[in-house]
């Protein structure tokens, strides 16, 4: 599909918000993670520390899943990991915001996890799924896709961004976000529907739901 | 060519990280045969890091910042110097990504059929894996609840249609269908049936224990 959309098929790809990567990224917490991989760049990683770790730890406390002391724990262990897969990183794919937010909801499962002493052992990285080789993605790329992205989302209807919310932010299952706003389940999954179909996340027709 | 996908909310919940660990791991499956739906968790995840972006911040103590410092020379621990510590399910989890099918523990249930049942995980009240003989066919049967189904090799087909290897295929409780191999060679399938408390996972369990009677 990534060939259909290099045909420009599909209506105008230079407005798309979503893109096929042109080259490397350039923009700056890219860049931050590629020095902190390849010169060990303490500044580039304190730089990149103060504007993520607000994030992380918001992204922590969204519905207060997590304790405060919980929220600092995640925080330490994700910048821990960006140190340590700075190297894994690759500017040609991801967004290094994409990268970090992937970090950081794969800690935070684990935290829950750990947190509730499941007997079933096993951790985000068994289950989860990361690009590889030289595959091309059309994940969100230039800064002009990210632009209308937001202006996309900042149109929503108000009960289309608060569900979208829940299950992004607070890592909640539609069935969880469904008992918690007391709307019944085909609700909750309908209007995710609506709001990710204007959010043009799927260019591609034939999609089957 | 793969045919049959996750839907947008249970790839979304995916790419979310809100999908019970059985669901995941026959979503991951899925997309190790499947460019398209990679294409589209990539555009999820990108997502759900605009939102994380736009969170308000919230305040950081100064020494967070200096203990992460002290700790940045620590030796990481490397997860695959680590196998022999691996928890059994993280194994089996690892083995039906390679291919290794013939390491799990298998048993006879007919003639033409052999169940791996690959243990507890949460989500799930069934997790395994179906070996059907070409040409033969599973018992009639529902399901108390919803059961997501992914061909691993070869194919199989059933009253709705046929599907082959890659296809992730969604019943909802009390579809009823009789799935039969295809010909030219054994289906195997990984088919998770979800657990009746799938309803009450780990934030539910936690901070409600009322919700947890309503879904009963």
């Amino acid at each position: 599909m990534v060939d259909k959309q290099g045909e420009g098929a599909r209506g105008q790809p230079a407005t798309s918000a979503w893109s096929v990567p042109t080259g490397r990224r350039t923009d700056e917490w890219s860049q931050c993670v590629v020095r902190i991989a390849e010169h060990r760049d303490r500044a580039a990683f304190a730089k990149f520390f103060s504007h993520f770790a607000p994030l992380i730890k918001a992204f922590a406390l969204s519905g207060s899943s997590l304790s405060a002391a919980h929220a600092d724990e995640l925080v330490q262990e994700v910048m821990l990991k960006v140190w340590q897969k700075a190297a894994g990183f690759n500017p040609e794919k991801a967004a290094a915001s994409t990268w970090v937010y992937t970090i950081a909801r794969n800690c935070r499962t684990d935290m829950f996890r750990r947190l509730q002493k499941f007997d079933t052992q096993l951790e985000a990285e068994d289950i989860g799924f990361e690009l590889e080789g030289d595959e091309p993605t059309m994940a969100l790329h230039a800064s002009r896709g990210a632009v209308r992205v937001r202006e996309l989302m900042s149109d929503l209807p108000q009960d289309q961004a608060q569900i979208l919310a829940k299950v992004y932010m607070e890592g909640k299952s539609h069935s969880e976000t469904a008992a918690e706003l007391g709307l019944p389940l085909g609700t909750v999954k309908s209007r995710v529907r609506l709001a990710i179909q204007k959010l043009q996340v799927f260019m591609d027709a034939g999609w089957e739901e | 060519m793969v045919k049959h996908h996750p839907d947008t909310n249970t790839l979304l919940e995916f790419a979310a990280s809100a999908l019970p660990a059985a669901q995941s791991v026959v979503v991951s499956t899925h997309l190790q045969f499947c460019s398209e739906c990679r294409q589209r968790l990539s555009q999820l995840e990108s997502l759900g890091a605009t939102m994380f972006e736009d969170a308000e911040p919230v305040d950081i103590n100064p020494s967070l910042f200096d203990n992460v410092l002290a700790r940045l020379d620590e030796v990481q621990e490397d997860r695959a110097a680590n196998d022999a510590n691996a928890s059994p399910m993280s194994w089996t989890v690892k083995q039906i990504r390679k291919g290794n099918l013939d390491e799990l523990q298998w048993k006879k249930v007919t003639r033409s059929l052999r169940i791996a049942d690959l243990g507890d995980i949460d989500g799930a009240a069934e997790f395994s894996l179906y070996h059907i003989a070409e040409g033969g066919r599973i018992p009639q049967h529902n399901h108390s609840g919803t059961e997501m189904t992914l061909v691993l090799q070869g194919g199989f087909s059933d009253e709705t249609g046929s599907y082959h290897a890659g296809d992730f295929i969604t019943r909802e409780a009390g579809d009823i269908h009789a799935p039969t191999a295809l010909p030219g060679g054994d289906c195997i399938c990984l088919a998770v049936l979800e657990s009746p408390l799938r309803f009450t996972h780990w934030h539910h369990r936690w901070l409600s224990p009322l919700l947890q009677l309503r879904a009963g």
